[in-house]
């Protein structure tokens, strides 16, 4: 999840602090005495999650709450700060075109590394091991996760065990970001394995993180240890575990009796947040996260041609009542899919109004009439179309029958089909054959702002499209200013880039923009160190900070 | 015996291979599919699932696949999960002591108690009691699982807080007094029905038994009542009840998934939700098999049982 | 009772007046009569002298306890008066209920049918077909196919017909079997009548009372799996309103809300007590022997 981009400017931090400070009041009621971090690393953590981790080779295709373990078991070259800003980890320097690390072409990169880091095993870490990664990657045999921009690099050479070179096909910004995902994994533990996919290192993981693997109990929890050698600073506790408790109710009854002290992806229900915030001894912070909540209409459906049948439907959204009733107020208004602590972020954007005698204006001006059943039509096309999510989804089924009774007000049908996760975003979704979707998107890779993938007319899939431009969105100037960004380093100029995308899909909508989403997160008052990071998918991207107050 | 031992075994095998390819063929009929779980992640492009689809061999036409997965069947490869990369095997096995405890306990639980007010419902046949036992029984067989351990949550865990409103124990404490207490409600709950069942399978068991010859001269004996009870009735009419049992087997799957859903308890019910959710088709075939083999055991054993009581049926 | 000794080729439906009779002395079975006969009179007439539509949202009323103004079972998270959607999902709920019994008892009495009347290969096949479906554990195969097929309410109904129809089918394949060899179906044979006569004619209606018996369970059985399906998610899809997806989410708001658990299982259970009831008073009153209860 994420937002921002290396080379942050001094007003782009500043806004964040701005963000940061909002959730100040929460953290207010620590003692006043500073709190240090224990010699020895003390304690054991258990964060629950709603999900069960299960893929710990961190370079296979994965779902977030396997983030959370890869996160403490690996490290990547650069780590993604919750500011957005891009610092090294297991490298020595981010590479820039200033530092001579990118080429001014953008094509050639180099890349330096520590020297002091050792794998969990204890042998040493080296420039052989990030190039038997990036290749393990693109090897065609083996299930990775995405290849996109993976599949740019070429002679990828080991020039000396802390250096390492590559080339590009095209400059391509964005990397940067994708290489703080990007989990290094050591040579040594393929040597001898035919099937990538089948290797011993899968189930026992062995990294250079802060913590180290120690067992996992199917179905109900994965350890992971201190690991005393690490190369940053932390450990602070010994045992880190991730318990899988399958239900959000029971993940929050289980935090509210302490018997784990972190609440984990999915976090606390909205709708028991204010009951959380009277438990004594705990914790509770709202969290934004990146992920913007919106309902995507599908642009090669007749209903949605006509851009005003769009921006009707956006006036006849009650957005004001969907998030303080439902969803208990706790989500951001939202225009767009950019989040708001974002560097790039568009704060200009055109606020919604939601006002039915608008929209019924704008619809009666176009010459949507309506017809015996109070249905608007025009041309031979009824506005009806249905609306889908995943069934389930308590909160997004309570949406949807709201939405249904205020687009009735204004003469269009909606009606409801959801259905089953695992059906809904298969090709229903990927070839864009549904008419109209709830959906949470995290638009974003790490903190950079690239949309090529949602946005662009060639990422459409289901006209022959390679990306997830799901709502089959098309936009020339948009094309344009997505291709030019991705292209350049300068992050002035991306913003202004970015901006302006923002602006263009504001005034498109291709999907009507709901909100975004903030979490609540609780943990055991006594714990420290405690930071969230939107630019990553987990609570845990850093738990090599925790620790218990003495 | 042998003749019909091969004879049933020859019709079970004939009824896996239906089974099988109904499981195989609804399971991929249903449109999605296991990368579905990854399309909105940021950055996952078409062109990656086309490639993970194709690398995990569902790009193949169904037959092909079906055979390929029957094939290993064959030699005892369940395949590996699609989730975590596991055998099937391994995944089944990790959820199995969850359930077998939850359905043993309960079983042991309805057991008992259906017993009991069985036999006492035969030999006060027409009483309060044996009323009350009767139209209990229809009720709690009306019930819907799931909605009475809602019930049983909001009581005892959310008002109370007696008893935990889930999991199979607490982490850090593995103690027994920790699993049994986390095994109260589900049990209760999984065992309304059963109690209900078992509790009118006894009642007739014992009124069949309870007026045969042999009972008549024990009681001519002289023997007390409670005597005559124990060692003639209740062990004459508990053998019928073995077939019952035989029978529940197969139950286990289908009968825990909602009281395992509602209490998250982590056994085999609840992996088949999960896995449906995710199209994890070789844990679902998996369980299929693994639930088909169960009934057919169970009938069996039935089978088997009746004939060993019952010498007038000929096996075969 | 008249000249009883004329043997004739039509089946003698001596039970007729006789099962009427025990049925009428079977008190719960007469219970479950008048409790279904009234939930269902409230179902059709309650919509129409409620207040309250069963969609009109009010997000200011969500979550009124019951009792609350002309609100009698309270409302939901979107403000609707629950008694509404009680009264309008109870008739989707029966009806799903009705319908599939209708359906599965077709289906089972025909392969029974014709199973048991053709025996030989046909027979067995058809028999080790309804065997593998009796393999599964039906949670499978409607969870399966409810997210194969559009869940509307017509298709959940033709779901759990095709996982219900497997003991129609043993049944009626057992007493056909039986009653194959019997006087009047022989006599049938040598007057000439068509197999699909005698078969359907005669023979079935000889095998009606466990049928009865066996549909009356199964819409006790449609109604539970409905609720069932509809609250894992999987079931009949809102706004449409179903006894049980207007269960469907009342676990996360058990602390908050109760009564939006409490009273769609109540009624729940009283419909499918009901059921019972009049299955048990049939079984009594048609003197059918059955391993279930």
């Amino acid at each position: 999840m994420t937002d921002k981009k290396h080379g942050i400017t001094r007003r782009g931090a500043m806004q964040m602090l701005g963000a940061s400070a909002l959730l100040a009041p929460n953290l207010l009621g620590k003692p006043a005495f500073a709190q240090t971090p224990p010699e020895a690393p003390a304690g054991r953590i258990i964060v629950g999650m709603s999900q069960e981790s299960t893929v710990f080779n961190p370079l296979m295709v994965k779902i977030e709450v396997d983030d959370s373990v890869h996160f403490s078991l690996f490290d990547a070259l650069f780590r993604v700060t919750p500011e957005g800003e891009i610092v090294p980890n297991l490298a020595t320097e981010v590479p820039t075109q200033d530092n001579g690390g990118i080429s001014a072409d953008g094509l050639n990169w180099t890349i330096k590394l520590r020297d002091d880091v050792k794998w969990h095993d204890g042998e040493p870490f080296t420039a052989e091991d990030v190039k038997f990664t990036l290749e393990l990657i693109l090897n065609p045999d083996f299930r990775s996760w995405r290849t996109i921009g993976h599949n740019l690099l070429s002679d990828i050479e080991v020039v000396s065990p802390t250096e390492i070179t590559w080339k590009m096909a095209k400059p391509f910004a964005p990397y940067l970001n994708f290489l703080t995902e990007t989990f290094i994994v050591p040579k040594h533990a393929f040597d001898g394995v035919e099937d990538p996919n089948a290797a011993p290192f899968n189930s026992a993981p062995i990294g250079t993180g802060a913590f180290k693997w120690g067992s996992r109990t199917a179905g109900d929890n994965v350890t992971v240890v201190a690991n005393p050698g690490y190369h940053g600073d932390g450990p602070y506790v010994e045992e880190l575990v991730f318990k899988y408790i399958p239900d959000l109710t029971v993940l929050y009854t289980q935090f509210k009796s302490g018997d784990i002290d972190l609440t984990g992806r999915q976090y606390i229900t909205p709708d028991n947040y204010a009951e959380a915030q009277t438990l004594s001894d705990r914790e509770i912070v709202l969290v934004p996260v990146s992920s913007v909540e919106s309902i995507y209409l599908n642009q090669e459906k007749p209903q949605f041609k006509d851009p005003v049948v769009r921006k009707a439907l956006y006036h006849a959204v009650d957005k004001a009542s969907i998030i303080d009733a439902l969803y208990y107020g706790l989500p951001l208004p939202s225009e767009t899919f950019m989040p708001q602590a974002s560097y790039y972020y568009n704060a200009e954007l055109p606020e919604h109004v939601f006002d039915l005698d608008a929209a019924n204006k704008m619809l009666d001006d176009a010459g949507w009439a309506k017809g015996g059943d109070g249905i608007r039509e025009k041309d031979g096309v009824r506005l009806s179309f249905a609306n889908s999510t995943t069934s389930g989804n308590h909160l997004r089924e309570q949406t949807q029958q709201f939405l249904q009774q205020t687009f009735k007000e204004i003469g269009v049908e909606m009606t409801i089909e959801n259905l089953p996760a695992a059906v809904i975003w298969g090709e229903f979704w990927g070839q864009s054959q549904f008419d109209s979707v709830i959906v949470g998107i995290n638009f974003l890779i790490g903190a950079d702002p690239d949309v090529t993938n949602r946005f662009h007319s060639d990422a459409i899939a289901a006209q022959g499209g390679r990306g997830s431009n799901n709502s089959q969105y098309s936009n020339p100037r948009v094309d344009e200013l997505l291709i030019e960004g991705a292209e350049t380093f300068d992050a002035e100029r991306r913003r202004e880039i970015y901006r302006e995308v923002q602006a263009i899909i504001r005034e498109d909508l291709p999907f009507l923009p709901l909100f975004q989403n903030r979490s609540v997160v609780g943990w055991k008052e006594g714990i420290e160190g405690v930071e969230f990071n939107a630019n990553t998918r987990t609570e845990s991207w850093h738990a090599a900070a925790w620790y218990w107050a003495q | 015996m042998p003749a019909f031992l091969l004879n049933r075994l020859w019709q079970s095998l004939v009824l896996l291979v239906i089974v099988s390819i109904i499981g195989f063929t609804v399971l991929n009929l249903i449109p999605g599919g296991p990368l579905a779980q990854f399309a909105l992640d940021p950055g996952m492009t078409q062109d990656d699932l086309d490639r993970l689809a194709r690398q995990m061999g569902l790009d193949r036409p169904l037959p092909v696949q079906y055979l390929d997965w029957a094939g290993k069947m064959l030699v005892g490869d369940w395949g590996n999960s699609f989730r975590d990369g596991a055998p099937v095997l391994d995944v089944i096995g990790r959820h199995i002591f969850a359930t077998f405890l939850l359905m043993g306990s309960s079983t042991a639980l309805s057991i008992a108690i259906g017993t009991w007010i069985g036999i006492r419902g035969a030999t006060h046949r027409y009483s309060g009691f044996d009323y009350t036992a009767t139209i209990g029984a229809m009720i709690a067989l009306s019930i819907p699982t799931f909605w009475f351990g809602l019930v049983g949550i909001y009581i005892f865990s959310l008002k109370l807080g007696w008893l935990p409103a889930g999991n199979m124990y607490t982490i850090g404490d593995g103690s027994v007094l920790n699993y049994l207490h986390h095994l109260i409600l589900p049990s209760i709950v999984l065992s309304l029905v059963n109690v209900a069942i078992w509790s009118r399978y006894m009642r007739s068991a014992t009124l069949d038994v309870i007026n045969q010859d042999f009972v008549k001269t024990a009681r001519a004996k002289g023997l007390t009542e409670r005597r005559v009870l124990m060692k003639h009735v209740v062990g004459n009419a508990l053998l019928p009840m073995i077939t019952l049992a035989g029978m529940q087997l197969p139950g286990i799957l289908g009968g825990a998934l909602v009281t395992e859903t509602v209490f998250t308890w982590p056994g085999m019910g609840r992996l088949f939700l999960d896995s449906l959710g995710y199209s994890d088709y070789p844990v679902i075939m998996g369980l299929l098999m693994f639930s088909a083999i169960l009934v057919i055991l169970g009938n069996l054993l039935a089978d088997i049982v009746v004939a060993l009581v019952d010498p007038r049926i000929r096996l075969g | 009772m008249t000249t009883a000794a004329v043997p004739s080729a039509k089946p003698y439906r001596w039970w007729h007046s006789r099962a009427v009779r025990r049925f009428c002395r079977h008190k719960l079975a007469l219970t479950g009569m008048a409790m279904i006969t009234l939930l269902t009179l409230a179902c059709i007439i309650g919509p129409h002298v409620l207040p309250y539509d069963m969609l009109y949202i009010d997000l200011r009323a969500r979550f009124s306890p019951p009792m609350t103004g002309d609100h009698y079972l309270g409302t939901d998270p979107l403000g609707r008066d629950i008694a509404a959607r009680l009264l309008n999902a109870g008739r989707i709920s029966l009806l799903v209920g009705f319908s599939a019994m209708l359906l599965s008892t077709l289906m089972g009495a025909l392969v029974g049918v014709i199973a048991g009347y053709r025996g030989g290969l046909v027979g067995a096949a058809l028999m080790r077909f309804t065997d593998a479906f009796l393999a599964f554990p039906s949670i499978f195969l409607v969870l399966a196919l409810a997210a194969l097929l559009k869940p509307t309410p017509e298709m959940i109904t033709i779901i759990i017909a095709l996982t219900h129809w497997m003991e129609v089918a043993r049944i009626v394949e057992a007493e056909v079997r039986s009653l194959r060899e019997r006087e009047f179906v022989q006599a049938g044979r040598m007057l000439g009548l068509s197999s699909s006569h005698i078969m359907f004619r005669e023979v079935l209606p000889n095998a009606m009372g466990p049928i009865i018996v066996a549909a009356s369970l199964t819409v006790a059985r449609a109604i539970l799996l409905e609720a069932y399906v509809s609250f894992l998610g999987y079931g009949i899809q809102p706004p449409l309103p179903s006894w049980g997806n207007m269960l469907n989410g009342a676990q996360q708001y058990l602390a908050q809300a109760p009564w939006l658990a409490i009273v769609p299982g109540v009624t729940i259970t009283i419909a499918v007590t009901s059921f019972n009831f009049i299955g048990d008073g049939l079984r009594d009153a048609l003197d059918v022997r059955s391993d279930h209860m």
